[in-house]
């Protein structure tokens, strides 16, 4: 019987891609030779459970059972852990690792049982929140066994796992077998396993053949939506263990009390796909580690840490398994100054943080013109009076010939895409250089940014400056049906003159009160001839109430009317009061990214909708406005929303009607650079 | 009746003497000769999502079934289907509503079937198999479902389903197996020699944590169960325990505001048992006895369960440690003051 237990076994040292070829030929060599007599065929079946037990019972005197201790959470809410599961002796000094199953954030202690059943009161030390492992100290702990960790290089799918805790049961280690499932999973942090991982056995051992210890099991929520805690996939076969070695090597900042968090770097790719797409950096958020570093848009990441990548899938594996606090080395290329050039090789550190600043929203105080060709550097329509760039002497007309934060390379002719990208990256208070071209005359000036203005101008762009028609008298705004092919109950639209550029979008929700009459909308007319700005007035489907079921029609309305003239994406908004004003946050939450402004008033934030920071790409300028009641709770959203980045302006009351002409003027700024 | 156990005592011995005494038979071989020994049991259901069959195992040649007690059986048309595709009208002996299992008989004779022994050949890390009609997947005369696993742990059962608590409260078999699935209830569980290991159990989640528990009743229950039911002892279901209010001890809890207020300790009588057994306010209660408590009610159902006349201990912790207090015998009165 010795024969046909794996080699490791016996020897109990021998590692590594050949120790496992030779015991997959063993194991097959015994398995041909036995199948050949159908009595010896149980063999292997009792040789591996012999195996099984003896791989569990080496780790054993390691594995202890984790019990909550009352007092977790407080009179708030929180609620108390679930019950009882495993932790693994890392050093008789006092030592264990848990997971946070069992000692949760907001836990101050846990009970540490004995074998024999002796309880000891346990305190976090430190915890690495990404891998779901906390560190406890308790009193001196009975010798424990000497763990040996399996080096990640050296597993392989198929191998044996076996799952050992105590969550059962102190007295006896409970056993779960199974195989290896894949050998890096959730981007590097976990080898996966379809032994059983439950609570029972969270915080115990994951041990090979030979009783070497893979990983910690952890709850560790798979990158699938609605997984939160990871406890989820307890009953599913998919069972997470982090390998110990990963965890022992962080044990010294453990031990220090430190929380390990993720890790931000503050890059976008450029590439939408993911995975295959290539490493070249899109974005690079302000104030962020990548910045402070001086990574680029437009480099190309191709090695991480010195290892080489080459999809962004590859750059996520080496960044996803860091902790806010770690350095991380970057390999980058530029692209050189010539086409065709030798791209310009760099290497720069980056140490990374927890969580980034809100971002903020940083302005010169221009609107740029429409123009038909996107390539074309970016020429001035208006100027908003006192920004920052009326102080410089920038005037409507100037074209911006180049664009630098002083001290950094500048970049010739900037498309007005190219100009936004740029702010994007940039603080409020960064002095940048223009280079500017007045009918022929270049010069330069220098202008800090400023933020982008939370309360509405009483000035604002002139609708001609989206294209070449002039601005036309109230009656040049012509009332139409959004009609379509699925639209039962078209919305009513305001539509400015025909323009070259494309057109800025005010979807305004009314009270409501079933379809909307084209009656309604002449109040719209003045504001929208002068502004350039269109207005889509939809009807409600219930003449009570506003619902979710109403969100489809107003997309499509705007994809109808879209499909007549060419929406600027940069400047869609949305607005209501009251009811309307809560169905305006559930619309621009569904409308996303979509949509760059809200503006609501005596309609206090949904519960159900969300706030996220402010982010390059789905910036958001948003007008609040409220009376008595609700006027303490629309404070409050105003904090939470500024707490997140976003400009907050005022709203003015609307008791007189919508606020058309303000609105108006509102949506055309969004796009103010 | 002589002759027949002979039978099939001389069919063991010849299996015996072609495996060989100390080597197990293949798994294979296994399987193939437990599955002879299960049946499908149909009955009632079908209505609000419960599951109109399970499983059962054989356990006399003349036909005598052990099951699950469960919602199936609550029918005059019980029908047990063996592996050889008859089809049997079975009665319902009795029940064991302790263990809740149910003994049928069916009208037959010289039926394989299993042998109702001791069950000290199982333990944590024993291989074992699981042969039901999980999900009734064995359709018409198809042979039951084997599924593979080892015993995980040995424990007593502590479970639920939905909001009622599991009448038996002995060991069972947690299995690294899944056997939670309708249909499976009554199944047997074998290990690598076949021997009859366990029966399985019914869907059924921990009171503690809730997850689903894949367990198996040991054989040795269900000797005893079938035994019970065959001579009219059945033992009448345990009473859970009755909460006692530890006042009547000396302590009083922080006041009960939350679902899970914990065991502080708020303040302590003067010269009370408590008092006397050096438990302080600012405690916290992790336990009675083997028992762990993390909330106010669990403390005081756990000092329930303590027997009227045994020590009641705490395991409480103060200042970061452990200290235990024996805090003497429980009192008899159990009810709240």
């Amino acid at each position: 019987m010795t024969v046909l237990l794996p080699p490791c076994l016996s020897c109990g040292t021998c590692r590594g891609a050949v120790a496992s070829a030779a015991r997959v030929a063993l194991t097959l060599a015994a398995s041909i030779a036995l199948a050949t007599t159908t009595t010896a065929a149980a063999e292997p079946t009792l040789a591996e459970e012999e195996a099984f037990r003896a791989a569990a019972a080496r780790v054993a005197p390691a594995v202890v059972r984790i019990e909550p201790a009352g007092g977790v959470g407080t009179a708030t809410g929180a609620e108390a852990t679930a019950g009882a599961s495993t932790g693994l002796v890392v050093d008789p000094d006092g030592l264990v690792l848990a997971t946070s199953f069992a000692v949760p954030e907001d836990s101050t202690g846990a009970v540490v049982v004995l074998p024999d059943g002796k309880r000891l009161a346990a305190t976090p030390l430190g915890r690495d929140v990404a891998r779901g492992v906390v560190l406890l100290r308790t009193a001196a702990l009975p010798a424990a066994t000497t763990l040996e960790p399996v080096a990640r290089r050296d597993l392989e799918p198929g191998q044996w796992a076996i799952a050992v805790g105590r969550g059962w049961t102190a007295a006896e280690p409970g056993v779960a077998v199974g195989v290896v499932s894949a050998v890096e999973r959730a981007w590097g942090l976990a080898v996966q396993t379809d032994a059983s991982v439950s609570p029972m056995n969270y915080g115990g051992p994951l041990v090979d053949i030979a009783g070497r210890v893979i990983g910690i099991l952890v709850p560790l929520p798979a990158d699938t939506a609605g997984m939160k805690l990871g406890t989820e996939l307890y009953d599913a076969g998919i069972g997470f263990a982090v390998p110990l070695d990963e965890v022992l090597a962080e044990l010294p900042r453990l031990k220090r009390g430190e929380t390990l968090r993720p890790g931000v770097l503050g890059i976008g790719y450029r590439s939408r796909d993911r995975i295959n797409g290539e490493p070249v950096v899109g974005s690079v958020r302000q104030g962020s580690p990548a910045a402070r570093a001086g990574v680029r848009a437009g480099d190309r990441i191709v090695a991480v840490d010195g290892r080489p990548v080459a999809r962004i899938a590859d750059a996520r594996h080496r960044f996803v398994p860091k902790h806010a606090g770690d350095e991380v080395e970057l390999a980058l290329e530029a692209a050189g100054e010539d086409a065709g050039a030798m791209p310009v090789r760099r290497t720069v550190r980056a140490t990374l943080v927890e969580t980034l600043p809100p971002w903020q929203r940083a302005v010169l105080g221009v609107i740029t013109a429409a123009s038909d060709d996107d390539a074309e550097a970016a020429r001035v329509a208006w100027v908003l009076p006192g920004g920052p760039a009326a102080a410089a002497g920038v005037v409507a007309g100037d074209r911006i010939v180049s664009v630098a934060a002083v001290g950094a390379d500048s970049v010739a002719s900037p498309s007005p895409a190219i100009l936004g990208g740029l702010l994007a990256g940039w603080e409020p208070g960064t002095r940048v250089r223009l280079g500017l071209d007045r009918d022929g005359a270049t010069s330069t000036v220098e202008i800090d940014l400023a933020a982008m203005p939370a309360e509405v101008p009483d000035e604002g762009p002139p609708a001609e400056t989206g294209g070449a028609a002039p601005a036309g008298p109230a009656d040049g705004a012509q009332v139409v049906k959004l009609e379509g092919a699925e639209i039962a109950e078209p919305a009513v639209a305001v539509l400015p003159p025909p323009t070259r550029g494309p057109l800025p979008v005010l979807i305004h929700l009314g009270p409501p009160h079933g379809p909307v009459a084209e009656a309604e909308a002449v109040v719209w007319k003045a504001a929208v001839a002068s502004s350039g700005v269109a207005v889509i007035l939809p009807g409600s489907s219930d003449a009570r109430q506003w619902s979710r079921d109403d969100v489809p029609a107003v997309v499509r309305a705007l994809q109808s009317l879209d499909a007549r003239r060419r929406i600027d994406p940069a400047r869609v908004a949305v607005a209501g009061s009251a009811a309307g004003g809560s169905f305006a946050w559930l619309l621009a939450e569904r409308l996303g990214a979509a949509c760059r402004g809200v503006a609501v008033s005596d309609a206090p934030l949904p519960r159900q909708v969300t706030v996220e920071s402010a982010e390059p790409g789905a910036a958001r300028w948003i007008l609040l406005g409220g009376r008595e009641p609700l006027r303490a709770r629309i404070e409050h959203d105003r904090g939470r929303l500024e707490k997140s980045g976003y400009p907050v302006g005022t709203l003015p009351d609307d008791a007189a009607g919508p606020p058309a002409a303000l609105l108006c003027r509102w949506v055309s700024l969004l796009g103010l650079l | 009746m002589i002759a027949r156990r002979r039978l099939h005592l001389a069919a063991c011995l010849a299996v015996a003497a072609a495996t060989g005494a100390a080597e197990p038979p293949a798994p294979q071989q296994v399987a193939a000769a437990a599955a002879r020994k299960v049946v499908k049991i149909h009955g009632a259901g079908g209505v609000r999502g419960l599951e109109a069959y399970q499983s059962g195992i054989l356990v006399s040649p003349d036909g005598r079934v052990v099951t699950a007690m469960s919602t199936v059986l609550d029918s005059d048309e019980i029908d047990c289907v063996l592996d050889d595709g008859r089809r049997f009208r079975a009665t319902l002996v009795g029940v064991d509503p302790r263990r809740e299992l149910a003994v049928l008989a069916l009208d037959a004779a010289d039926l394989p079937c299993f042998t109702l022994g001791d069950d000290g050949h199982a333990a944590v890390g024993t291989r074992v198999l699981a042969l039901s009609n999980l999900f009734g997947v064995a359709v018409g005369d198809e042979r039951v479902s084997v599924q593979r696993g080892v015993i995980a742990a040995v424990v007593p059962l502590e479970a639920r389903r939905g909001a009622a608590e599991a009448p038996y409260t002995g060991d069972v078999y947690v299995l690294d197996c899944t056997t939670n699935n309708p249909g499976s209830p009554g199944g047997a569980l074998v290990d690598t020699r076949g021997r009859l290991v366990g029966m399985l159990g019914k869907e059924l989640r921990a009171t503690t944590s809730g997850i689903w528990l894949n367990y198996a009743l040991p054989a040795g229950e269900i000797a005893r169960g079938v035994e019970a039911v065959l001579t009219g002892a059945t033992e009448p279901v345990v009473g859970r325990p009755v909460p006692f209010d530890p006042r009547l001890l000396g302590i009083v809890l922080v006041p009960d505001l939350l679902d899970r207020t914990p065991p502080f300790v708020e303040s302590v009588v003067a010269d009370s048992p408590a008092d006397r057994a050096g438990v302080r306010a600012d405690d916290l209660v992790i336990a009675v006895g083997p028992r762990s408590v993390t909330t106010r009610a669990a403390l005081e159902l756990a000092v329930g369960a303590v027997a009227p006349g045994d020590p009641v201990r705490l395991a409480i912790v103060r200042a970061g440690a452990v200290v235990e207090c024996d805090v003497g015998p429980r009192p008899r009165d159990a009810a709240k003051p």
